[in-house]
């Protein structure tokens, strides 16, 4: 595009389309992002003058022990172990429906269902479904297999309860996402292959994997930004009192400023998590991002 | 011809191994529909057969259903949760399809001072967590809360309009106004490109015949855009509509809450816990709406995710 000569017609029409969205960026995200940044280099209860305290507040964050340091350790548990079990079995269903089955826009369809679910209902759905009481469908099938009873929602095990729900939750989207892409690689690579004599799993690891990486990526960052922000479900499930058994950097940062008036603290969690979904976006894109293959 | 035969083979493989996922999917919630039909009584009772007011259907049996939706609905404010979150959701979106769209445009199609830095700080806000807004937000309403009350509480004064206070905090235009700001990003990140694809010559026609640029992007360009649009406010609506952390902070008042703030807050009461008529219906009420409106437009959600993906 060449600079061009603006009327004064179109320069207030540039003013008039973009001042308000500016202005309204500007007042709700981009200042309290910075005053974000300020707050977690003071001590402050939310009321009185806050004090600058330099960086403490990250420090502390860090000191052996603290419940920070294992909300963090929650939150990586929360990546990694949903986000592959996701990761494979989105490839896995999405490549069955690639390679030609009855009913794909069925499956499509249904498989998205649960993402378009409140992330909260969800919580709810599987509150329900994990129930001691009579009602459980899970531990009344133990039951009827001889098996005891399981609480799956005690503060101890329910990290581990929570994977089947983002299992179950986030497949889906990632399905999606990945037969995407992988329709839109040319049919001709494959008949090539085919006539050379290649096997479908050599194919899919030859062609379709190194063809997608690119949105392999994207949904590889998106998955640990996620498992990074999480936050509703642990609230849910804990009634929103969560224990340090159960907290995420989400769950403590709200935890430490809006009960225990630490708003300084809390504010560092934010700002952390704020510098791990770049730090993280960053260096996925660098190790994973190869050089992009054209066809 | 083994060929072939092998090929049936495969796809009935693969069909059935996707068959038995979908009914995972499926299942939970066909359950919770009907769980939602049977009284307190019948989900201890027989959790898992069909629920009577199917299987015999009379006065009797319909009167639990009446019973737990109208519990849910009417005694335990489902029905302003829903009203709250059409209201707060419905506001924003046309706000954000407004706001966003013109700006897209803009930053688009023309060329000026400042152009690059503008669509960068916007786009740079794709990476900023809304936990990192949620805590100086909150302490903004409040100071903001007292300045607008001061400033606007001699004016209602003057014109007998009684005494005025603004609050920021547990009002749905506070919510509102976080909500729209904080989906810009996404909104104008997706139309800029979404407009940057539109054919080059047809503003310029527009002009030649003497429209205005407000004229030409309203009657021009903007329908030109409709696809876009739709995928940028489905992608919003799922967002908005499912939204809890921001509504914790901001909506503590039970009249204000939206769905799955209403949800979640009867879950976690102790003297609702084993009601589980009103509790599946509840469950039912937040759940629908979306699965409605993901149903009618699923293609256009597809499309939008196809996008992104053949983007990288």
């Amino acid at each position: 595009m060449s600079p061009q000569h603006l009327s004064r017609d179109t320069k207030r029409f540039l003013w008039i389309g973009i001042l308000p969205a500016a202005l309204l960026y500007g007042l709700f995200v981009v200042w309290p992002a910075i005053n974000a940044l300020m707050y977690s280099f003071t001590r402050w209860d939310g009321l009185s003058t806050p004090v600058w305290i330099g960086i403490d507040n990250f420090i502390n964050l860090f000191k052996s022990g603290s419940d920070f340091v294992t909300a963090i350790s929650h939150n990586i548990y929360l990546t990694v172990v949903p986000g592959s079990i996701i990761l494979t079995l989105a490839l896995f269903f999405a490549w069955m429906i690639h390679l030609k089955v009855a009913g794909s826009t069925l499956f499509r369809v249904t498989f998205f269902f649960p993402n378009v679910i409140a992330s909260v209902a969800v919580a709810l759905l599987w509150v329900l479904l994990y129930s001691t009481t009579e009602m459980g469908p899970i531990n009344n099938i133990r039951q009827a297999l001889h098996l005891e009873k399981i609480p799956f929602l005690e503060s101890a095990r329910l990290l581990q309860s929570i994977v089947p729900m983002m299992v179950w939750s986030a497949t889906g989207f990632y399905l999606v996402l990945f037969l995407a892409a992988m329709e839109n690689i040319p049919a001709d690579y494959y008949e090539a292959a085919h006539l050379d004599g290649a096997s479908p799993t050599l194919q899919f690891i030859r062609i379709t994997l190194p063809l997608m990486w690119d949105v392999l990526t994207t949904g590889i960052i998106f998955l640990i930004v996620g498992g990074l922000k999480f936050f509703d479900a642990v609230w849910v499930m804990e009634n929103g009192r969560p224990s340090p058994a159960t907290h995420t950097m989400s769950s403590l940062m709200y935890a430490k400023v809006f009960e225990e008036y630490n708003v300084g603290y809390g504010t560092a969690i934010a700002v952390l998590l704020f510098v791990l979904v770049l730090v993280v976006t960053r260096i996925s894109m660098r190790l994973l991002k190869r050089e992009r293959l054209e066809y | 011809m083994r060929g072939t035969l092998l090929e049936k083979l495969g796809t009935l493989v693969r069909t059935g191994v996707l068959g038995l996922w979908m009914l995972g999917v499926v299942l939970p919630m066909f359950w919770v529909l009907a769980t939602s039909l049977k009284s307190t009584k019948e989900v201890t009772r027989s959790p898992f057969g069909i629920p009577e007011s199917l299987a015999h259907p009379g006065a009797k049996t319909f009167a639990v259903i009446a019973e737990n939706y109208s519990k849910a609905w009417v005694g335990s404010g489902f029905s302003t949760y829903f009203w709250n979150s059409l209201k707060v959701v419905s506001i924003s979106l046309v706000l954000i399809l407004l706001l966003g769209s013109m700006a897209a445009y803009c930053l688009s199609r023309f060329e000026f001072r400042g152009r690059n830095a503008i669509y960068n700080a916007f786009v740079a806000g794709l990476l900023i967590p809304m936990q990192l807004i949620l805590i100086p937000l909150f302490f903004q309403y409040a100071d903001w809360s007292d300045v607008l009350t001061r400033s606007f509480a001699p004016i209602a004064r003057m014109l007998q309009l009684g005494n005025l206070t603004v609050s920021l905090h547990n009002s749905h235009e506070g919510i509102i106004l976080i909500y729209i700001a904080a989906s810009l990003p996404f909104t104008i990140f997706t139309l800029t490109s979404f407009f940057g694809t539109l054919p080059g010559g047809v503003r310029e026609a527009a002009m030649i015949d003497g429209a205005s640029e407000a004229r030409t992007f309203f009657s021009v360009m903007l329908p030109l855009a409709k696809p876009g649009l739709i995928t940028v406010a489905i992608f919003n609506f799922l967002g908005l509509w499912n939204e809890y952390l921001f509504g914790i902070v901001f909506l503590a008042d039970n009249k204000l809450k939206t769905l799955p703030l209403g949800l979640a807050s009867i879950s976690m009461q102790a003297q609702y816990k084993s009601d589980f008529g009103l509790m599946f219906a509840g469950l039912v009420i937040t759940m629908v709406p979306t699965l409605v409106v993901y149903l009618l437009l699923q293609r256009h959600l597809t499309k939008g995710i196809t996008a992104g993906a053949v983007k990288g």
